[in-house]
């Protein structure tokens, strides 16, 4: 069933111009120019419950814009919306019962106060009773493993421990969707897995529908099932991650250990890294057979260790966005 | 009911705000006690001025340190309870109402009421210690006082919301919003006597500066059920005016992308 349908939206912004330089400042005070700007065109989609959907695109493709209209902030310009069967901007209210979001460059705790202080108005503000919001606040702390940070002022947080907690005080009301925009900008490695572990569990355990943002093709791959990427405000692509993964990546890395050193001949391989014994090599499996080519290289010696893998997606969703850009009908923009 | 969960807000927002100021002990009390002082150093000029002369506009010393006791205590008021008014213009420029339209609160109370002033508390007291200075202590007196106050309060945020609200339409207002606050304190501080023609048909209409203490000052010296009826109509018509004022700008609201934490 879906829970998020999306009609032919729009979205336009009317942005003053100004000329360069001192004279452009005085005519536009006399004159002001404006331009449109069409952050979000004809856009539909739809969300299933209990999905994770990546929103994917680069910068300024209206991935905010669209997020901030689902969720009742922005008035659409044109369009349907229907967000768990009600109109986001009608229903604003009734809707935010029922939805959480976290932008990970906007803060809903107050700086200067601990997270606890935080957590206590958000739930008087979301109207849960007192014994349940102390349970629930118990059981988010232990989950999110903020329970000796609650009494710090938000201030004094690490940015991995703050969007812990903004992830934790987003889901005191228990939201049916939580709306994530770049949950992971800007952490480390380790925080990063572990926000995306905690994603993980909130979908399987309480069923929670996940609408996703970010740059980073790893949250991308390792939590979401569909990608939607947008650019210009467009939709570019709607598919299975898995489907996207095999369309857009016939590019193969072999790294390949021998025993000895070897020289590789054949111009099907283009070798990327080689070290004698080591060697890094790209296929592409579109035009090659990988049986074939895994048989040549064992022959070539003997082997060690061999491990095959898909370039990292970053690369992929960057050629499509390529591909699309210069409007091209092949795939070589993708690669 | 809907007025209830509004009040409730309020009050809710009210002890989170006092209770986080009260953090900062030495900082609240060095406030509020700087502001009483503050505004003690006008009523030196004030009586200085009346050691030579009689009445200004028809006002004695103790009717202008009335209307300043309204006036001041209307003003703390409105900062103490709705801290964030000085900062809607600034927090729609910054895209900062994205975190109140994601809760299920109506959104201009949220805003307004989720920021304090501290030096605030400073002229509520102000007001009510020359009040009670200038008038002789009266449990109705008080009552008075303390109603005129609140209906001041609700005149001085409905201008500022409306002032503050114009960013909506037209871009960052705050210039005007200030210039709209300095000109409904100093109108509300003076005799009214002193105000003819336009300036008054003014102060009772676009700015309407009169609600705030002059009216009532004429109210707690000789009510009438008349000018009782049009402060009360003219509060409650300002109230709506402005809150729809804000509603509609909402449709305009663009939101942003600057980094921002709720302070």
């Amino acid at each position: 069933m879906s829970i998020i349908t999306v009609n032919h939206l729009s979205k336009t912004f009317r942005v003053k111009t100004k000329e360069q330089g001192f004279r452009g400042s005085i005519k536009a005070i006399v004159t002001p120019n404006y331009k449109e700007v069409q952050a979000v065109k004809d856009l539909s989609l739809r969300v299933e419950e209990g999905e994770v959907l990546a929103f994917i695109g680069p910068n300024g493709a209206g991935k905010s814009t669209t997020i901030k209209m689902l969720t009742g902030i922005l008035h659409p310009t044109m369009g349907e919306i229907n967000v768990l069967g009600l109109d986001p901007i009608m229903d604003r209210k009734k809707l935010s019962f029922k939805i959480g979001t976290v932008f990970g460059q906007k803060s809903q705790l107050w700086f200067h106060l601990p997270p606890l202080d935080s957590f206590n108005l958000l739930g008087r503000i979301y109207e849960i009773e007192e014994g349940l919001l102390k349970k629930r606040i118990t059981n988010l702390t232990e989950l999110f493993e903020i329970a000796d940070l609650m009494d710090t002022p938000v201030r004094k947080l690490s940015l991995g421990q703050r969007i812990r907690c903004e992830i934790a005080a987003s889901l005191l009301h228990q939201p049916e969707i939580i709306f994530l925009d770049e949950p992971t900008i800007g952490l480390d490695v380790v925080v990063k897995q572990k926000i995306r572990d905690l994603i993980k569990t909130l979908n399987k355990e309480f069923k929670t529908t996940i609408f996703l943002t970010s740059h980073d093709a790893g949250d991308i791959e390792q939590l979401c099932k569909r990608a939607i990427i947008i650019n210009h405000g467009q939709i570019v692509l709607n598919e299975s991650v898995k489907n996207l993964k095999y369309n857009y990546m016939n590019q193969k890395i072999i790294d390949i250990k021998y025993t000895e050193p070897v020289v590789i001949e054949n111009p099907e391989l283009k070798v990327l890294k080689s070290k004698g014994y080591a060697i890094k090599i790209e296929v592409d499996s579109s035009k090659c057979d990988l049986d074939r080519i895994i048989a040549e290289l064992m022959k070539l010696g003997k082997v060690v260790d061999i491990t095959i893998s898909d370039p990292p997606l970053e690369e992929i969703i960057s050629g499509i966005y390529q591909e699309k850009a210069i409007g091209g009908d092949s795939l070589e923009g993708a690669k | 009911m809907e007025v209830k969960k509004h009040l409730n807000l309020i009050a809710m927002y009210f002890k989170f705000n006092l209770s986080s100021s009260m953090e900062y002990r030495a900082s609240f009390l060095t406030q509020t006690f700087g502001m009483i002082l503050n505004n003690s150093t006008f009523i030196f000029f004030w009586w200085i001025l009346f050691e030579n002369i009689e009445t200004i506009g028809g006002y004695g010393f103790r009717e202008v340190m009335m209307i300043w006791a309204i006036s001041s205590t209307s003003f703390g008021i409105t900062f103490v309870l709705f801290g964030n008014i000085r900062r809607i213009s600034q927090m729609i420029v910054n895209g900062e109402l994205d975190s109140y339209l994601l809760q299920p609160k109506d959104v201009l109370i949220n805003i307004i009421a989720s920021g304090t002033v501290i030096s605030a508390w400073g002229d509520i007291f102000y007001g009510l210690i020359l009040f009670m200075g200038v008038y002789r202590f009266s449990l109705i007196g008080l009552g008075m006082f303390i109603f005129f106050s609140f209906t001041g309060a609700m005149v001085f945020a409905s201008l500022l919301i409306f002032a503050n609200s114009l960013t909506f339409y037209m871009g960052n207002s705050q210039g005007i919003a200030s210039l709209f606050m300095e000109f409904m304190i100093t109108f509300s501080i003076y005799p009214e006597g002193i105000y003819r023609g336009y300036t008054k048909l003014i102060i009772y209409t676009f700015l309407p500066a009169a609600f705030i203490s002059l009216v009532p000052a004429r109210l707690i010296n000789n009510f009438s059920w008349g000018w009782f009826s049009l402060l009360i109509g003219a509060v409650v018509a300002w109230l709506i005016f402005t809150y729809y004022f804000f509603r509609r700008g909402l449709r305009k609201y663009e939101s942003g992308n600057l980094i921002v934490s709720k302070l």
